[in-house]
């Protein structure tokens, strides 16, 4: 019966018009009735009317009485209100979309940025337990470095640490399901790798024990992805066979969708490893493991250092130790971490101006309202009623403006996803889920809080007789001087981002300014991997060199061709230590395997000596040749003034299995220093070995074009097929580009904190038009009589343009305070640019001044086409 | 909220009477429009209570909604659409716990009455 009752309560508040109608009608025949039974008595048909309605009572009376019998009355309020408020919002479209948007554009932002914060910082890995996750290292002094096959599996015997343990190799492979051959990343992974993820196939099974060992068939595993794209999700994939590199693999299972899709890997394979890989002396694994139930990282950590004691006699590097690191921490890395929380903190800030504004419009508007207020106050609308309406209003452009954020917010996510996917890890999931629509519904409520709640209370809480007295002249002095204050926080906000933004700005420019040591207009860049079947031996790769360059040099338009293992900016692979005979030091050198067209492709100028040149070859002398900054190094650590001619020792890598091997070099020839890891990262000491004396399965191409790099693709790809028509290319870049995605870790902060400091000025100037377009308005009786007594117009723009000088002049100060303060968190990301430069101040500075005076400019100029007359007539 | 005269020695309805009033009224008359129901209240009350006949819809939409009356649409006699109200087997139900917590009351009040006199 209760809930019936309530039904029909609730019911009744959408059919309200419908039963004031039918009640209308009752009692227009109640008194009809009650009339004719008057005149049927004998009373005279006025006398029978009067009687009929004093026996009925107060109508007006009774209908309340009704409505709030028969519905919930704060319900019918509250509609009402809201009625009322969409009825004034319609009313000044113009504010209802200035609130609307810049609430939209706050929420948006924040809600698509809070995404990315969620998706890489704050949500677990999509992994059961991921706390038992970790990495296991090899620790040189003060660094984490890759471990031995020996040694790896004398970690995986500790069973007592690691419930599973593999390792973790990429590797490449020409697929050919359909059509041409294509290359596809991979992984090569122990048996028990999906156990470390705690991840069940899809379909089919994961590795079983034993296949990562010698003799076993080879096996592979697909991401779902790939799955679906190469074999439409065909579930009878599992009896057939995936050919890499020419060697069918049987396909035992499918991963379930999610985070490996956005892993580069498509496929898993079993590492077995070769008699020649068991060593101590190659450091080319980096395992991950699962932990043991209960035990903890300390423990983990404990057991593996007396481990590391107990192998004391066969590890050959004395000073290096182990050591276990949580998963997650090796994900994201700490330019990433720091990134993401400097584009978070721009977007707050952004937010806060955002609201900011949408108070100020609330405060303006409700100085505007007061006499409406004031005028319904008196006429008996209780405060309560008065503040209900205010919040509902602002309630209503909360809602609008929240919908609209989280649309913008969604679109802006699905925009920027692809442009920072590449920087995230693979176990981000960027997708606006409930979490993240929480937050936004929580900047809302921040924002109606701020903008709704403050200004009303303000304009409901005013003196109702002040605001009844004051007629249009003059501004209510203490709103104004709130609205001044919230404009000067805006500038101030504004100031710091676009102090911020200057600075990443300037820094950024300063790393494309450096020189990177090789010329990189008209490079045409791409990577090929021999496979092992059908490039069983060194000499078969070398040939493959010759003949693909020789190839390259005769299409029309390719100026030089050359091939050799890893690109400038792109870091070096091999970090080998050089000995000098009969020296006790050593130096780390890092090894690049050249052919001996590279510095003519790259034009590195050959310094003094020689560069590597066709005679290099397999059974030759062994050469090296070596960068400027290394001769240097020898000659300091040395002490030998020429290195020219001298015979050192270096660790060179084989080819395939084979393992690394000293190799006893002259040195031929010094170079010009390149930059091999980055623009901002100091020349490193370089030794260049002949690609022909230590050939490489994973290969660059090199090509230098006449014309524009891009227009020579299809040649070059045609001259490589005559060499090897299933060699697939991959990474096909052009030396511009590899140089533009060495620097993404810079671009990507500096563009976002640049666009949000773009929009904070924005907002921070229309706060600025919004307060003095408003002091204009109520002023404009003040400077009508000025202008009657004789002030020019320049008078009365110098008197505006005073007024937002005021304002940007201590915003301007509260900013540089706040970027002195802030900018320091920017110290990592800058390159050769001081947290404090002065010029880049400046800068922001003069830039918010001069975006704030334009600002300023419209109704400045407003206020001198004042016609005194007009005004003074009008409110005389 | 019942509107009371309380002139001429009339009795206000006593708080919460009105709807066992209603009821009783249409479980003994049947099937009649707001006018007719007021009109009965103060006949049968002969003249000793008066009430606000407008007073009976915001009573009449309560019951209504309570599932305990009915409405029909019907012509009045003067040949106007109006609402005929009827007791419902729930509103039937009603009526006599109502009729029953009132004698309660009144054995109750009686009680008191007779013991202090």
């Amino acid at each position: 019966m209760k809930l019936r009752a309530a039904v029909a309560r609730v019911r009744a508040l959408y059919s309200r018009r419908k039963l004031d109608r039918e009640l209308d009608d009752e009692i227009l025949a109640h008194l009809e009735l009650a009339e004719r039974d008057a005149i049927a008595a004998g009373l005279k048909p006025e006398e029978a009317r009067q009687s009929a309605r004093r026996s009925f009572g107060g109508i007006e009376e009774m209908k309340e009485d009704h409505r709030d019998r028969r519905s919930l009355r704060w319900m019918e309020n509250l509609l009402r209100d809201f009625r009322y408020g969409m009825g004034s919002l319609a009313r000044e479209p113009g504010f209802a979309a200035v609130t609307v948007g810049l609430l939209a554009l706050g929420i948006g932002a924040n809600s698509a940025m809070f995404s990315i914060v969620d998706a890489v910082l704050l949500k677990p890995l999509p992994f059961p337990e991921p706390e038992r996750m970790v990495r296991v290292w090899e620790t040189p002094p003060g660094l984490r470095n890759g471990t031995t096959t020996l040694t790896f599996l004398d970690w995986k015997r500790q069973r007592d640490i690691f419930e599973a343990l593999s390792v973790e190799n990429s590797t490449r492979a020409a697929v050919a399901t359909s059509g041409d051959p294509e290359r596809v990343s991979g992984k090569l992974v122990s048996a028990d790798y999906f156990q470390v993820f705690g991840v069940k196939p899809q379909i089919g099974r994961t590795f079983a024990r034993g296949e990562d060992q010698p003799g076993a068939p080879p096996v592979v595993v697909l991401s779902h992805a790939f799955w679906r794209t190469q074999f439409a999700g065909d579930p009878r994939v599992l009896n057939r066979d995936l050919v890499l590199d020419g060697e069918p693999h049987r396909i035992v299972g499918v991963l379930p969708a999610g985070s490996f899709d956005r892993d580069e890997a498509v496929f898993w394979k079993p590492l077995i490893f070769a008699p020649d890989q068991m060593n101590r002396g190659q450091h080319w694994l980096t395992p991950v493991g699962r932990l043991r139930a209960g035990v903890s990282l300390e423990q983990a950590r404990a057991k593996m250092t007396v481990l590391r004691a107990s192998l004391d006699g066969v590890i050959l590097l004395k000073d290096w130790g182990f050591t276990v690191d949580p998963f997650a921490q090796i994900l994201v890395g700490d330019t990433l971490r720091r990134s993401i929380y400097l584009a978070f903190g721009a977007v707050v800030m952004v937010l806060l101006i955002a609201c900011a504004n949408v108070a100020n419009l609330a405060l303006a508007k409700g100085a505007n309202r007061r006499k409406e207020m004031a005028l319904r106050a008196a006429l008996g609308a209780s405060r309560g009623r008065l503040i209900g309406q205010l919040v509902t209003e602002s309630l209503v452009l909360c809602l609008l403006g929240g919908t609209a954020g989280a649309a913008l917010g969604a679109i802006l996510l699905h925009v920027a996803a692809p442009l920072v996917a590449a920087s995230l890890p693979f176990t981000a999931d960027l997708s606006m889920d409930l979490r993240v629509l929480g937050f936004a519904a929580a900047a809302v409520m921040a924002a109606l809080i701020l903008a709704g709640l403050l200004p009303s209370l303000r304009t409901s809480f005013g003196k109702l007789s002040s605001a009844l007295n004051q007629a249009a002249r003059g501004s209510s002095g203490s709103s104004a001087a709130v609205r001044r204050t919230i404009v000067i926080g805006e500038v101030a906000a504004s100031v710091v981002l676009i102090c911020g933004a200057a600075l990443l700005f300037k820094s950024l420019a300063k790393l494309r300014q450096v020189d990177a040591g090789v010329r990189i207009d008209h490079v045409m860049t791409m990577s090929v991997d021999l496979p092992s079947a059908a490039y069983p031996s060194p000499d078969s790769a070398a040939r493959f060199y010759e003949s693909v360059v020789q190839r390259l040099q005769a299409v029309p338009g390719v100026e030089q061709a050359s091939v050799s293992q890893g690109l400038p900016l792109q870091g070096v692979q091999w970090g080998e230590g050089m000995v000098l005979p009969g020296m006790r030091e050593n130096l780390l050198v890092r090894l690049k395997l050249v052919d001996p067209w590279y510095f003519g492709a790259l034009q590195i100028p050959i310094e003094a000596g020689r560069g590597i040149e066709n005679r290099d070859r397999a059974g030759a002398p062994p050469v090296v040749v070596i960068s400027q900054e290394l001769a240097r190094q020898f000659s300091k650590t040395f002490g030998i003034g020429n290195p020219i001619g001298r015979t050192v020792g270096i660790w060179v890598p084989g080819y395939g299995p084979i393992p690394e091997s000293l190799v006893k070099l002259q040195i031929v020839g010094v170079i010009r220093s390149e930059r091999t890891a980055g623009l901002n990262a100091p020349p490193e000491l370089v030794a260049c070995v002949p690609l022909a004396q230590a050939p490489r399965q994973d290969i660059k191409l090199v090509v230098r074009t006449s014309s524009g790099p891009e227009t020579a693709m299809p040649a070059i790809r045609e001259a490589v097929g005559q060499v090897d028509s299933t060699l697939p290319l991959g990474d096909v870049l052009t030396m511009e580009q590899v140089k533009e995605r060495s620097i993404l870790w810079a671009r990507q902060p500096t563009w976002v904190v640049g666009a949000f400091a773009g929009v904070a000025v924005l907002l921070a100037a229309l706060g600025l038009y919004g307060v003095l377009a408003h002091a204009v308005t109520e002023q404009r009786r003040e400077i009508g009589i000025r202008m009657a007594l004789g002030a020019r117009s320049g008078d009365v723009l110098s008197h505006i343009f005073r007024s937002a000088f005021a304002m940007l002049i201590m915003g301007l100060a509260g900013g540089l305070a706040g970027a002195f303060a802030l900018t320091r968190v920017l110290k990592s990301l800058l390159f050769q640019v001081s947290a404090l430069d002065p010029v880049a101040f400046a800068v922001g500075c003069i830039l918010m001044t001069l975006v704030g005076l334009l600002a300023a400019w419209i109704p400045a100029s407003r206020a001198t086409r004042v016609d005194p007359m007009t005004v003074l007539r009008d409110e005389g | 909220m019942l509107a009371v005269n309380m002139s001429e020695g009339k009795t206000e309805v006593p708080y919460g009477t009105l709807d066992l009033l209603i009821l009783k009224t249409l479980d003994t008359m049947g099937s009649m429009h707001g006018y007719r129901i007021a009109r009965r209240i103060e006949q049968v009350a002969e003249n000793l209570l008066r009430l606000n006949q407008g007073s009976i819809y915001p009573a009449l939409i309560r019951l209504e909604q309570q599932g305990w009356i009915r409405t029909q649409w019907g012509i009045s006699e003067t040949k106007r659409k109006v609402k005929f109200y009827s007791l419902t087997r729930a509103g039937l139900k009603q009526l006599s716990i109502e009729v029953a917590n009132w004698e309660r009351t009144t054995a109750l009040v009686a009680r008191f009455l007779g013991a202090e006199s």
